[in-house]
């Protein structure tokens, strides 16, 4: 039977994306493949700081099955320790950022006084704050702090956006329905921003998850898969630390992924598109 | 009052406000046809940067409970304005808004509004709509429950109880609205062009049912509207505004019973003398 591919069929589509993208995968390896070749050739040492695919993902399978090659540590446990401050700092900002969003667009003054603290602070690359945060904070904390960084302006920017958007009418209507300021606060502005609070969290998770990885090499607890692949160049063991980096961005993705699909499930249930 | 968990609290204007379902107990005393709303003097300046816009001037009226009273004027006359005013959503510059005894100095749930573009809740489904005013004044889940899905009988939406807004076509979403602002008993009902967005045969549609339903429950209705057809069609008087600042140029009784026959000629006539002025107001604007 003749394959016709017919853009209207959405499993057609799928399909179609799906193989773009493992192609598209398999042509990265191969650049990979070559650059790493052509820097091993023009190095006089033996080995090159920059792995091959193959030596990398040897490393990965012996790294899931023995754990790293210095302290046989598992995969796992310096993986958590990363996702456990990528949450707690995720967590925080969420804490603070929420309150201080509603506040900041529901009230002019608030915006107009905090709006300043904001744009100043927020175009510092969060990663900046962390060798003066590891000394305030120590190392875990610190880590924790500079992922809040991250995550918290793009919240709050979502947030006070989300805020300033709902339409006027709606509070209108709900004024007229005998609700109260503190009712309207709570069931027509809060729910209005929950999508942009979604956009937030999807933009925000993304910048923490660089966030925990850059703040970790700077970390002296020695845990986190930052410092993981930091201690693996450091003992010239390239292979592992091009593991890491591939768990790096297989986490990475997942985080954003997930982030991305709730933030679309929940628009839709609220019935806003952004 | 049987059911009083209605409240008036406040002293500032926009603070205060009626609220509390069932807010029509408030006026039992008045009787049919005896003024429910009185409106005194309204006058509404607004001021753009430098320049103050009268937009409403004089505007004096006494709705009686039970009538259906629609607003008609050339466009941008500052209906809407007065509408707004009576929800208490806007402050005048000056006059009085008397409703029974009480004075208007804010939204409150004695007022009703369905809106133009409907204000439905997008994150709530058709059935928590209609449900929100009793879910602000402590109505009981099971009484709440059981009075939103008779109003939504009424309007015929009980199929798409457990519907969301965005799946509802327009006649349907203010279907929703009507339904959202009389679940809550006003004492008056307020209908800023609530057909305007529809299309033609839907609008039609509305206007039949609306009549349907005013005429199962007594129902004290401002409707404002541009639609000269529609405002004969459904009201008991028509007042027409002048061009800004508007007052009230005239107002119409409108003497048939419903459901009333658009092809009668003195409707057909009527409704030629209405248009003929609102035009002569528009051209002279021109």
């Amino acid at each position: 039977m003749e394959f016709r591919y017919d853009k209207h069929n959405k499993y057609h589509r799928f399909a179609r994306g799906c193989v773009i993208t493992v192609i598209s995968l398999i042509a990265l390896l191969w650049v990979w493949w070559v650059v790493s070749i052509i820097v091993q050739k023009s190095l006089v040492v033996n080995i090159s700081p920059l792995a091959s695919p193959q030596s990398a993902f040897a490393a990965l399978f012996s790294l899931m099955q023995n754990g790293d090659p210095l302290e046989h540590r598992s995969l796992w446990s310096w993986v958590w320790s990363s996702l456990s401050k990528f949450f707690k700092g995720f967590i925080l900002a969420m804490a603070i950022a929420l309150p201080v969003g509603l506040l900041m667009g529901n009230f002019r003054l608030i915006r107009e006084f905090l709006t300043p603290w904001v744009e100043v602070i927020r175009p510092i690359a969060p990663i900046a704050w962390a060798p003066i945060l590891v000394i305030i904070f120590q190392a875990t904390n610190g880590s924790i702090m500079v992922v809040f960084i991250g995550i918290f302006f793009p919240l709050l920017t979502n947030i006070v956006f989300g805020v300033q958007k709902i339409d006027p009418v709606l509070i209108d209507a709900a004024k007229t329905l005998g609700a109260s300021d503190a009712q309207i606060f709570i069931k027509v502005l809060v729910p209005s921003t929950i999508p942009y609070l979604m956009n937030g969290i999807k933009v925000g998770l993304g910048v923490g998850w660089m966030c925990i990885v850059a703040a970790e090499l700077y970390n002296t607890t020695l845990s986190g898969i930052g410092y993981f692949v930091k201690f693996m160049i450091d003992n010239a063991s390239y292979d592992y630390a091009f593991a890491g980096i591939i768990i790096i961005a297989v986490l990475g993705l997942l985080t954003t992924g997930v982030a991305e699909y709730v933030s679309k499930v929940v628009s839709r249930r609220m019935g806003v598109d952004i | 009052m049987a059911n009083s968990n209605i409240i008036i609290e406040g002293i500032k204007w926009g603070r205060d406000r009626i609220r509390g379902d069932r807010a029509d107990e408030l006026y039992v005393d008045i009787h049919e046809g005896e003024t429910l709303m009185n409106i005194d003097k309204l006058r509404i300046v607004y001021r753009i940067d430098d320049k103050e816009i009268v937009a409403v001037d004089d505007f004096t009226i006494d709705i009686k409970k039970g009538e259906l009273v629609s607003i008609i004027g050339p466009s941008g006359c500052g209906k809407t304005t007065i509408l707004r005013c009576i929800a208490g959503l806007l402050q005048p510059t000056s006059g009085t808004i008397m409703i029974g005894n009480n004075e208007v100095r804010g939204a409150g749930s004695d007022r009703g509004m369905v809106f133009q573009d409907f204000a439905l809740f997008p994150w709530r489904t058709v059935k928590q709509n209609v449900q929100f005013g009793m879910e602000m004044a402590g109505v009981s889940k099971e009484e709440r429950e059981e009075r939103a899905m008779r109003y939504i009988k009424a309007v015929g939406l009980e199929r798409f109880a457990e519907s969301r807004i965005h799946e509802l076509s327009g006649g349907m979403k203010q279907r929703v609205g009507i339904a959202r602002a009389l679940v809550m008993h006003p004492a008056i009902t307020l209908m800023d062009e609530p057909f305007g967005a529809l299309d033609a045969q839907t609008r039609n549609i509305m206007q039949e049912q609306l009549v349907k339903i005013i005429q199962r429950s007594e129902r004290t209705i401002l409707f404002v509207t541009h639609s000269v057809d529609e405002a004969l069609y459904l009201s008991d008087r028509v007042v027409i505004l002048t061009k800004r600042p508007s007052t009230i140029h005239k107002i119409v009784e409108v003497p048939w019973d419903r459901p009333r026959d658009r092809t009668n000629p003195e409707f057909t006539q009527m409704r030629k003398d209405i248009l003929a002025y609102l035009e002569d107001q528009n051209v002279m604007d021109n």
